[in-house]
């Protein structure tokens, strides 16, 4: 047995030695960390977003690096239990030394990272954590997705105001992300003089929804809210459909994801969904989408977008102020009128995404954008 | 809609589900009756025998328009991915957890946890994270009958489950290998001294499971998509549907999966409680019933040794 | 690198924690729990609640470790009729109940979103935060073994003779003259505390609390820990509990995680866990076997004095 034991802790420190070594830092390398849930239930959102994190340094590298070095990026696992994101910020912070992060991808974890990220000073951009207070824990987190706040008042108040509901169902699952913006859009609607009929629930990883469907089928509700994931939302409508719920349904920006229309094929036919705007098509959205594409043999959804957006413009700062974490924060607080993948990116005070709402309808089993809108005096308006 | 058809439609929504846990139970409790050990991979060998079965399916059926040879596709596919796990299962059994036979009940239950690992992470890695559609066979529009509306894939889950099980049945009760089984899950000392071949029945009941939860993964595929975690809670669900049904009992494996399907769909439905609660509602009438009957529904009581 | 050794170290001790409180359970009294997440819970949140309502953490923890004790009590008194593997799906049950209800009960825990922005830790009058990972560790240590003391205690008590007889053979136990029953009762009730406990540290190490953090996983996890480490013995599981963490973390520890696939260093983890049980299936340090040369050899000198 002590045998055992000692050998096995020779083995542990001779490894510990070989690959400490290692990693040792050569100077001429940027360092950006990424944290996101590689693996686990969640594996699939991390991996779009670090998919576009990685795409968005290699091409960078590609022109020649920053200012004669290369950037590295160091992506870690969070499995998505907030404890391990806190992990790999501290490892990312103290081991890597990297200058700044892209994550963590979900909202639990960024609770957990942000209040560390602030006290490390290490600027930490959030693709996807939407939860309306994610950037309010410090100076040191952004994000470049809108918050459930905003996406959720447009939302209501679209489906009020213009598309004219007075009664709407929702159905989403008891988790942050999806309860947040039935929540948001719950406000926004009631604010309108609209009710919410029926409120229906389920856990994420749920596979069957015929039950809550079943309920929702016999309200008098004009629409149904569905602010769910992709894998979920797929199910969901197609069990709808069977069940033969004969409502539109209405989503938010889990349904970029062009995997939905892979999963759920034709039944995403009529749904109005919101997301963040874009410039309508512009070569910069198609050039991205076909070039993710080509490289991960499938398309990217919003985490994916986000991401790139964040690492470019993180590589802009980088480029701008140099490696120092103080003054990638500031220059990432002073970034105006980025033209990104998603349109023209400015960030609020707070770190929060200053953003026009887009609206998508599905054609068939296509997205088609109505346009962006953002709100004034209380009504939602166009702009152009 | 009226109650009563409302009613049925939860009852079909309800048998569907427990028959897809049904199915899988039975390989829990198969190798329960034999090894008195939870094989926690099971849900995973169910995921693997998914991916088997897309990937056969999809090759065999290459771009022929949808009909009848995408039915055969299917069940050729069928055929191949239940294959295929009993030989995971197999394996498994051979490299993981034979050589734990005398130990402690718990140091194959953590062995178990590690295949699990292997197996779901293994899978994420080679086929990517992402979830893929398992395209459904035949036309799955729905058919209504007097307001309830049920789907040929429902229908079909209801019958593949009922034939298997009835197979299982015949032939555990039936056949020589099957009443072989049955002694070595009695007593397998005793067994072997009767001249049963241990090993070879272990093996084989290891196969056999892993071909039922490959069978359950492929019907399960087709409504929920294939992912590399799609097992895990399926598996909970199905471990919990075993116990319930009286663990090591064939028929009370069918019970209970039956059972927690109905309560998953009836319990809230009818109680109108929220849905996040359903799980809640669920494990609280399971943990009732086994207060009410220590063994499960139709496991018998062990007597005690002193 | 030495940081992050810090970090895995705190870990070990909210595992460790945890890990003590499955030992009663498991290792003494062999009831085969799956409850730890469940308790857990209870113990971070009773923390996060409170505190936000402007307790203090050390006023805290007792009500944390009462009401996980409670919570214990009620899982333990009804379940003790069933044995093995139906006690495994009725505390499993028990602790998904747990997660449910802290999911869905909006208006105390807030749901999925959880409860951010934990005040930390004070202890006279100083701040012991999380940040400052030696004073967290060292208050971490200290808690550990107190706790462990006095679970030693306990177990070279009357009552881990007890314990000990139950999980070997209840009903001689019974015959016996021990309250088989009591004894369970207060082991899972003591079990459920020390793992509240845990629940505390977690809390406000990550100065938030979500339902996501106390999943069925956590509960298996804190099963291998005792098993890995060795069941029975208090000084084995907080090994085991450092293991855990060790493996987990190594490809972080060492650089590696960027390195190797995300999958890989679960695979891996997977092949220890097997290859651990085929070669050590007792544990790294196996059951602590009760010294009983002394008394035999008083037992003999008294035979021999009376021939």
């Amino acid at each position: 047995m002590k045998k055992f034991l000692a050998i096995a802790l020779v083995a542990v420190l001779a490894m510990t030695a070989v690959f400490a070594n290692g990693s040792s830092e050569s100077s001429s390398e940027i360092k950006i960390g990424f944290i996101g849930p590689l693996t686990g239930d969640y594996a699939n959102y991390g991996t779009l977003c670090r998919q576009a994190v990685e795409m968005a340094i290699d091409e960078c590298n590609a022109k020649g690096g920053i200012n004669g070095s290369t950037v590295k990026l160091v992506a870690e696992d969070s499995e998505g239990d907030p404890n391990k994101a806190l992990a790999a910020m501290e490892k990312l912070a103290n081991t890597d030394k990297v200058c700044a992060v892209v994550g963590p991808v979900l909202t639990g974890e960024a609770f957990s990272v942000g209040p560390v990220a602030c006290e490390l000073g290490v600027l930490a951009v959030t693709p996807s954590a939407s939860h309306k207070d994610v950037t309010n824990q410090g100076d040191y987190i952004f994000r470049t997705t809108p918050s459930d706040g905003l996406q959720g008042e447009v939302a209501g108040k679209y489906w009020a105001q213009v598309l004219g509901y007075k009664k709407i169902a929702t159905l989403y699952a008891k988790n942050d992300y999806s309860q947040g913006l039935a929540e948001g859009m719950k406000e926004s609607f009631e604010a309108e003089g609209g009710k919410i009929v029926a409120e229906e629930t389920f856990m994420v990883g749920d596979k069957d929804f015929k039950t809550q469907l079943t309920k929702l089928k016999n309200t008098d509700a004009e629409a149904i809210y569905i602010p769910d994931y992709t894998a979920e939302m797929a199910q969901i409508l197609e069990q709808a459909s069977q069940l033969g719920v004969n409502k539109p349904f209405l989503s938010g920006d889990g349904f970029l994801s062009e995997e939905i229309y892979q999963l759920a094929g034709e039944y995403t036919d009529g749904v109005v969904y919101t997301a963040s705007a874009q410039l309508e098509e512009t070569s910069l959205v198609k050039e991205f989408r076909d070039a993710y594409t080509a490289k991960w043999g499938i398309g990217p959804d919003s985490f994916a977008t986000n991401s790139y957006d964040a690492t470019n413009i993180l590589l802009s700062v980088i480029a701008k102020v140099g490696t120092d974490r103080k003054a990638i924060r500031d220059g990432f607080a002073a970034v105006k009128d980025y033209e990104g993948v998603n349109g023209t990116i400015n960030f609020a005070e707070n770190g929060d995404l200053v953003a026009y709402q887009g609206i998508y309808e599905v054609e068939g089993n296509t997205p088609k954008y109505v346009g962006a809108f953002k709100i004034e005096n209380g009504k939602v308006v166009k702009v152009n | 809609m009226g109650s009563a058809s409302l009613l049925f439609q939860h009852l079909m929504n309800g048998l569907t589900l427990g028959g897809i846990y049904a199915l899988i139970a039975l390989g829990y409790t198969m190798v329960y009756g034999i090894l008195k050990f939870i094989n926690f991979a099971h849900g995973d060998i169910l995921m693997v025998g998914a991916y088997i079965g897309l990937f056969t399916f999809d090759a065999l059926r290459g771009s022929t328009p949808i009909g009848i040879w995408w039915l055969v596709s299917f069940f050729i596919a069928m055929v191949v991915s239940m294959m295929g796990c009993a030989v995971l299962g197999m394996a498994i059994e051979k490299i993981a957890y034979k050589p734990l036979r005398k130990g402690s009940r718990l140091a194959p239950l953590l062995s178990a946890i590690g295949v699990s690992f292997i197996l779901s992470n293994g899978a994420a890695w080679m086929f990517g994270t992402h979830s893929r559609k398992f395209n459904y066979p035949f036309d799955n529009s729905p058919i209504s009958i007097g307001g309830v509306v049920i789907t040929p894939h429902q229908i079909m889950v209801l019958v593949v489950a009922i034939v298997m099980m009835v197979a299982l049945k015949i032939f555990v009760d039936k056949t020589k290998m099957g009443k072989a089984m049955r002694a070595t899950s009695l007593d397998s000392e005793t067994a072997k001294l009767m001249g049963v071949n241990a090993d070879m029945i272990i093996s084989l009941t290891f196969g056999i499971g892993s071909a039922l939860a490959a069978c359950g993964g492929m019907l399960i595929a087709l409504d929920y998509k294939v992912y590399a975690t799609m097992g895990t809670m399926v598996g909970l669900k199905a471990f919990v549907a075993a116990v319930v049904g009286g663990i090591g009992n064939i028929t009370g494996a069918m019970l209970g999966g039956f059972l927690l399907g109905l309560l998953e769909t009836f319990g809230v439905a009818i109680l109108g409680i929220p849905q996040g609660f359903k799980d809640a509602i669920a494990f609280a009438v399971l943990i009732l019933i086994l207060l009410l009957k220590p063994e499960g529904l139709l496991g018998k009581a062990e007597k005690e040794k002193v | 690198m030495f940081n992050f050794f810090i970090l895995i170290l705190i870990y070990t001790c909210i595992y460790a924690f945890m890990s003590l409180g499955q030992n009663l359970i498991t290792g003494y009294t062999g009831m085969l729990s799956l409850c730890a997440a469940g308790f857990f819970a209870i113990g971070s949140y009773a923390t996060a609640i409170l505190t936000k309502l402007g307790w203090s953490f050390w006023a805290t923890l007792p009500v944390a470790a009462i009401l996980s004790a409670i919570m214990g009590i009620i899982i333990g008194l009804p379940t003790l009729r069933l044995k093995g593997d139906y006690l495994a799906i009725a505390t499993l049950g028990f602790a998904e109940i747990v997660r449910n209800v802290i999911n869905n009960w909006d208006s105390l825990t807030n749901g999925p979103m959880g409860i951010q922005k934990i005040p930390q830790i004070m202890v006279f009058g100083m701040n012991v935060s999380p940040y400052k990972k030696y004073g967290f560790l060292l208050l971490e240590v200290v808690m550990l073994l107190i706790c462990w003391f006095l679970l030693e205690r306990l177990a070279s008590s009357r009552m881990g003779r007890a314990l000990e007889a139950i999980r070997e053979d209840e009903i001689a136990a019974n015959s016996m003259g021990i309250n088989v029953t009591k004894y369970k009762v207060v082991s899972f009730a003591l079990g459920a505390a020390v793992t509240g406990i845990a629940g505390c540290l977690q809390a406000e190490y990550t100065l938030s609390v979500s339902p996501g953090s106390f999943v069925f996983m956590v509960s298996i996890m804190v099963l291998c820990t005792v098993v890995l480490g060795g069941m029975g013995n208090f000084v084995a599981v907080i090994l085991g509990a450092f293991i855990i963490q060790f493996i987990s973390y190594f490809p972080q520890l060492v650089g590696l995680s960027n390195i190797i696939p995300a999958q890989a260093k679960q695979i891996i983890f997977g092949l220890i866990l097997v290859i651990m049980m085929i070669y050590r299936p007792q544990g790294i340090l196996g059951r602590k076997e009760r010294n009983n040369k002394k008394a035999e050899k008083a037992w003999l000198e008294k035979k021999e004095a009376k021939a």
